[in-house]
């Protein structure tokens, strides 16, 4: 279960200036839910999300995992469970432009439990195969489609056979094909793999697509609700 | 899959970067070996060339002692003389072990002749020489007897046996001396009545006479005795003998290490500015880099790197390239060293040895080290930066 507790996140912008993103939030996220989060830009989606992936540091508050206040860890122990409990999908290009996608999906196991190298390599196909990619192993990002990309991504993710997965606007560069394609493999994913899901999208007609919503503004949330 | 296959993958998959990163090692590395190999030689070649003359004093005529110095040091050849009188007065001296007169001739230049051209000979007693007397005895080889010369490393025969041709007059080559790295090396040496027998022969059978003045000499090479104070016995020399000048073997050369000195601070500059250069082109590179790579550094940490993993990372990406073009760039000047040896003595106009494999082998892995610790001191500073930032902030930017 993932719990915030009246965090908040405020980003210094130099000079004395400041802008708070996030101000005193609390939310539970049950195991196996499809969060979907809403708003518009600025709102503190972004933010939100990177709190709940250990991915930027709150200004106050707790962020909890399973009962593990996030931040009481240290960086290889936070490291290590990024790693094994979560995966993330981005709203940018996120490949290793050097790597071809079967490596780029391979890459979180340098980081988990040590595998014995030809079932990650099986396990990194089978994911491939999963999103439709079976027949692009060796291709590098830049042969690849925006969308081709982002099953990528979303392989790399499941790679370490993550609790939650993360998503922040995964199909905001998509054209409205791809991005049918992709929300009705998150929906898959979610259905078939039992994965918590945490999506951040400004797209309000994909919240159909999650077991819940939460819109957001100005750093708060304003609903949170099925 | 590890942190070196990644950083090898980065590295092939970024060639402006790692074209820049490797060459600034290479410079920083060959720059270094360059500098060390050729000062060190020059200063193995002086000390070789001063043991191999064995004396302690060297007396020559008043205002030739640069003459000598570059006869001995670069092989240019030089004539001056002295009478033959002053070696006795020199032997008279109490202090004196043995004094050896030494004559220094040249061959004609491009005159067929001779078949070496502008060739540096020097003549000496046999019976009183510790020049070369001892290294043959040492070689068990026989003293030299009349149309027979030991030749430096560089002199050999022509004609694929072991003649040579000076002055018309073919002499026999029957051993060459250890390099010094010297004009020594090309130098020839052979007795008095073989250098005689050369100038009265010459007169028919070369184009010009070989013509040696009448009781003269060029040089005394003095052994001062142990326990004496070889300065001392110089200072005398001067004051009693009038016309000559006494270098004592530990000044002697002194304008060459001068010149190397000086050629010595202007490298070292040059270098150092070379340095600061790379290591700030370098830092820049790799700033920029790490700026351009925000991003995927921050994927990186949210796929469950450590900062330590980022940080080590970035630095093995800095030692393999480091590595790689530190190496090359050594292996460069080896081989131009090698190569190109003579054309770097005459253009420097410094001796020049290369030292054992050893001591070779020690200087590369040196030039290696301030290569490598060129290269990561110039990426350590964007490493720690990027690996210590949140990864939202490094995506987000």
């Amino acid at each position: 279960m993932i719990t915030l507790q009246e965090v908040t996140k405020t980003y210094s912008l130099g000079k004395g200036s400041s802008v708070t993103a996030v101000r005193e939030v609390s939310l539970e996220i049950q195991p196996c839910e499809f969060v979907i989060v809403v708003g518009r830009s600025g709102s503190g989606k972004t933010t939100l999300l990177n709190l709940v992936g250990a991915l930027t540091r709150p200004t106050s508050g707790s962020v909890m995992l399973d009962g593990v206040n996030l931040w009481e860890l240290t960086d290889p122990q936070q490291s290590l469970l990024r790693s094994q409990k979560m995966g993330f999908a981005f709203q940018f290009p996120s490949l290793l432009p050097t790597l071809t996608a079967l490596e780029n999906v391979r890459l979180p196991s340098i980081f988990g439990k040590k595998q014995d190298s030809s079932a990650i390599e099986d396990r990194a196909v089978q994911l491939m195969q999963k999103v439709g990619l079976e027949d692009k192993l060796s291709s590098y990002p830049r042969q690849l489609s925006a969308g081709q990309q982002q099953r990528v991504v979303i392989a790399r993710a499941l790679m370490n056979q993550p609790e939650v997965l993360l998503a922040d606007e995964p199909t905001s560069n998509l054209d409205e094909k791809t991005e049918l394609e992709i929300m009705e493999l998150f929906r898959d994913l979610h259905r078939n793999m039992g994965i918590t899901m945490v999506m951040v999208t400004h797209t309000r007609q994909l919240i159909s697509y999650g077991t819940r919503a939460i819109e957001m503004a100005n750093g708060q949330i304003i609903k949170n609700g099925s | 899959m590890n942190l070196y296959w990644l950083a090898s993958k980065n590295i092939s998959g970024n060639a402006f970067r790692t074209g820049v990163v490797a060459l600034c090692a290479l410079l920083v590395g060959s720059f270094a070996l360059f500098t060390t190999l050729l000062m060190r030689g020059a200063e193995n070649s002086l000390r070789l060339a001063i043991n191999r003359l064995g004396a302690d004093i060297v007396v020559v005529p008043e205002g030739s002692e640069a003459k000598i110095e570059s006869a001995l040091l670069m092989g240019v050849p030089a004539r001056f003389w002295m009478s033959r009188d002053i070696l006795s007065q020199i032997a008279a001296f109490p202090d004196v072990e043995s004094a050896s007169p030494q004559l220094y001739l040249a061959t004609l230049t491009g005159a067929s002749c001779c078949s070496v051209s502008d060739m540096f000979i020097i003549d000496y007693d046999p019976q009183t020489d510790f020049t070369i007397q001892p290294w043959l005895e040492q070689n068990q080889l026989d003293m030299l007897r009349l149309g027979e010369v030991v030749g430096g490393t560089y002199i050999s025969a022509t004609d694929g046996k072991q003649n040579i041709t000076v002055y018309g007059y073919l002499v026999t080559l029957m051993a060459n001396l250890e390099p010094t790295g010297t004009g020594l090396d090309q130098s020839m040496f052979l007795t008095f009545d073989t250098a005689y027998d050369i100038a009265s022969k010459s007169v028919q059978q070369a184009e010009r006479p070989l013509e040696i003045p009448t009781d003269s000499i060029s040089a005394v090479m003095i052994k001062a005795k142990p326990g004496s104070d070889p300065h001392l016995l110089a200072v005398e020399i001067l004051q009693t003998i009038p016309g000559v000048t006494p270098i004592e073997s530990s000044n002697l050369f002194q304008s060459y290490r001068q010149q190397m000195t000086g050629l010595l601070k202007t490298i070292l500059f040059i270098m150092s500015i070379t340095w600061v250069l790379c290591v700030l082109l370098l830092g820049l590179v790799f700033s920029m880099a790490a700026n351009e790579r925000r991003k995927e550094l921050g994927v990186l940490r949210s796929l469950g790197a450590t900062r330590r993993f980022v940080f080590q990372s970035l630095l093995t990406e800095a030692t393999l390239l480091a590595f790689a073009g530190g190496a090359t760039g050594l292996a460069l000047t080896v081989l131009i060293i090698i190569l190109f040896r003579n054309a770097l003595v005459a253009l420097l106009g410094l001796p020049f040895l290369l030292p054992s494999a050893g001591s070779l082998l020690l200087q590369v892995l040196v030039g290696l080290f301030l290569a490598l610790f060129s290269v990561n001191l110039a990426a350590l500073l964007p490493a720690m930066k990027i690996s210590r930032q949140d990864p939202a902030i490094a995506m987000r930017e």
